[in-house]
């Protein structure tokens, strides 16, 4: 119970940690889309570039999140570019690895009789290939959300906005009663930020995807 | 239709013309073709046929210019196309698949639009096209141009990479074994359906298949290739069934020429033998009365349209027992319509009971009937203008 009145208590806080959170992590995301998809776009259909690219995002995400916010301390300072920045590094490769999977997996007969009625390559990825790789491309950007949403709680160490400064108040604060309520909220918070864009995922992957592939 | 006299069905304009084609392969020794040349002439199929890997799909595929000639040169309707836009090319070409391969995101009738809109026509005209093909390859659009690919048959989908492929009434046509992933009862249907809409739209069509009974039912002229894209032979159907150039050709074809040259005529080109016939209301002594005058040992009934009802004999017409004619008797079968090729009408009168197959037109009525001598004579005729061809092919050149 103590825990609910400590709620009721910050809910103005939790609401602007919660936009603060959701602001950067889909921010982060919508770059890492941008990013992830060009790249996948400039890599798929050869193999030396494909396992290339997939190599070095997949690397970023062994770094261990505590470590790159620091580094980027130094040339971006403190605040929400650091995090944006690291969590954009952090996003790539799951949008990468579903757009190249998914442009991979379009039947070759359909490319090649859209290339056969004078598509041209340009018509051909635009009209055809990214339309029908859409479903598996977004299930990599919502792969990507969940990830971002739990390390953007670590970039409270520099000044991130977001759910982690009650995390790392609460950690400043062991030994407390109001640590643990702390951590809890934070965690809580993060929770459900991930059910709500969860839910957004689900109805921007049924408005965006034709009735012909669902 | 495939007609036997192609100088009927085609003009003589050249339409493709391929010179000295060949086509290598990075890493590979041979050429895939090889100083390929020849000829498809206006409005007519040329099918390219031979065992798989005798390069018939690669040569199809250069004239659009999915695969790049390593040398030669292809002209299009008096156009050197070597070296312009593949893409404008290929709008000008259509261009059908095995696999079919629609857009499985789009809607049937927006499949059908991708050419036209590619080519810039206003929406209005589009969306007429598109219903003009639906209704052409016997879909309505009603009920066809919103539906999704996945919601189609396979003979369906077959039949809208079809309309798609006439999307901007392109003058030549590209087949890639069409109907090979498809049932053989479905097939069958296709080819005749495809045949119709030949005969109404006059496209220049390169068609392949391995198959020799399909190029043989599909081809106004068949080229029958070895390794390398070399013509084995180049000529009419039947020419090539009775007169095979060499060793190749003659295994190729294999044994049964002569009854696949049945595969060659329908039975619209020969003339059908009448057979007794009686009103369906006829009584019992005008039956027995018109049997009397023939020397066959049953009459057909026919309904108040000309449509066969009954095969009716004297036992049947003695046993009627006041029942009228057309619950006596058997049913009238084998019928057939004068499309079916006489390969076709040949297999249904061996099994007949009277060894006759019953013709009626697309209404139902009755036309007449083909028997096994009408069928021998067709042969024998299709020997003899075939010999009297290749005389004259000699006196020519001699």
């Amino acid at each position: 119970m103590d825990f609910v009145d400590f709620l009721v208590r910050r809910s103005d806080d939790m609401l602007e940690l919660g936009l603060g959170h959701a602001g950067v992590v889909g921010l982060s995301v919508l770059l890492a889309t941008v990013l992830g998809v060009s790249l996948g776009v400039a890599s798929y259909q050869r193999e030396r570039a494909r396992e290339a690219v997939l190599a070095v995002t997949g690397a970023f995400l062994t770094i261990p999140s505590f470590a790159l916010f620091i580094l980027l301390l130094g040339p971006l300072g403190l605040g929400t570019a650091p995090v944006v920045v690291a969590l954009t590094m952090y996003g790539l490769m799951p949008v990468v690895r579903n757009t190249i999977t998914g442009l991979r997996e379009v039947d070759p007969a359909v490319v090649e009789s859209a290339q056969g009625m004078g598509l041209s390559r340009r018509q051909r990825l635009l009209r055809i290939e990214l339309p029908l790789a859409w479903p598996v491309i977004i299930t990599g950007v919502r792969v990507s959300t969940l990830v971002l949403l739990g390390i953007a709680a670590i970039g409270a160490i520099v000044n991130g906005p977001g759910y982690g400064e009650l995390i790392f108040t609460g950690l400043a604060r062991v030994g407390t009663p109001v640590a643990v309520d702390l951590v809890l909220a934070g965690t809580l918070g993060v929770i459900v930020l991930a059910v709500l864009f969860d839910l957004l995922f689900y109805a921007v992957r049924r408005l965006t995807t034709s009735e012909g592939i669902r | 239709m495939t007609s036997p006299s192609v100088d009927s069905t085609s003009s003589d304009r050249v339409m493709i013309h391929l010179d000295q084609l060949s086509k290598r392969f990075p890493g590979q020794h041979d050429n895939a073709v090889d100083e390929l040349t020849m000829d498809v002439r206006e409005g007519e199929i040329v099918v390219l046929v031979g065992p798989s890997g005798c390069g018939k799909t690669t040569t199809m595929k250069m004239i659009n210019r999915i695969i790049e000639p390593t040398s030669g040169r292809i002209v299009l309707d008096g156009e050197d196309v070597t070296r312009t836009d593949p893409d404008q090319l290929r709008r000008r070409i259509g261009y059908v698949i095995q696999q079919v391969g629609l857009f499985p995101h789009l809607t049937v009738g927006d499949n059908i639009a991708t050419v036209p809109t590619l080519l810039g026509w206003s929406r209005d005209r589009t969306r007429e096209r598109v219903d003009e093909l639906l209704s052409m390859v016997n879909m309505p659009p009603e009920s066809f141009r919103d539906r999704y690919p996945k919601q189609l048959s396979g003979g369906q989908q077959q039949r809208i990479g079809v309309a798609r492929a006439l999307g901007g009434d392109p003058a030549v046509m590209l087949m890639d074994e069409p109907f090979g992933a498809i049932d053989p009862i479905t097939r069958d249907r296709l080819q005749n359906e495809f045949l119709r809409l030949q005969s109404e739209v006059r496209k220049t069509i390169v068609f392949v298949t391995h198959d020799i009974d399909e190029a043989i039912k599909m081809g106004d002229r068949i080229a029958i290739l070895q390794e390398g894209s070399r013509i084995a032979q180049y000529d009419t159907p039947e020419q090539i069934l009775t007169h095979p150039a060499n060793e190749f050709v003659a295994s190729f074809i294999g044994r049964g020429a002569s009854l696949k040259r049945l595969n060659l005529s329908r039975v619209a080109d020969i003339e059908l033998s009448p057979w007794p016939t009686v009103g369906v209301d006829a009584s019992p002594e005008e039956a027995l009365q018109a049997l009397r005058a023939t020397h066959h040992s049953a009459v057909l009934v026919l309904d108040e349209s000309g449509r066969p009802r009954r095969w009716v004999g004297a036992e049947d017409v003695r046993h009627a027992g006041g029942r009228p004619l057309d619950q006596v008797g058997l049913p009238p079968e084998p019928v057939v319509e004068p499309e079916v090729t006489l390969s076709d009408a040949l297999n249904e009168l061996l099994t007949a009971r009277y060894s006759v197959t019953i013709v009626v037109n697309r209404q139902g009525a009755f036309q007449g009937v083909v028997d096994i001598d009408q069928i021998t004579d067709a042969v024998r005729t299709m020997r003899r203008t075939a010999v009297s061809r290749a005389r004259a092919g000699l006196d020519e050149n001699p």
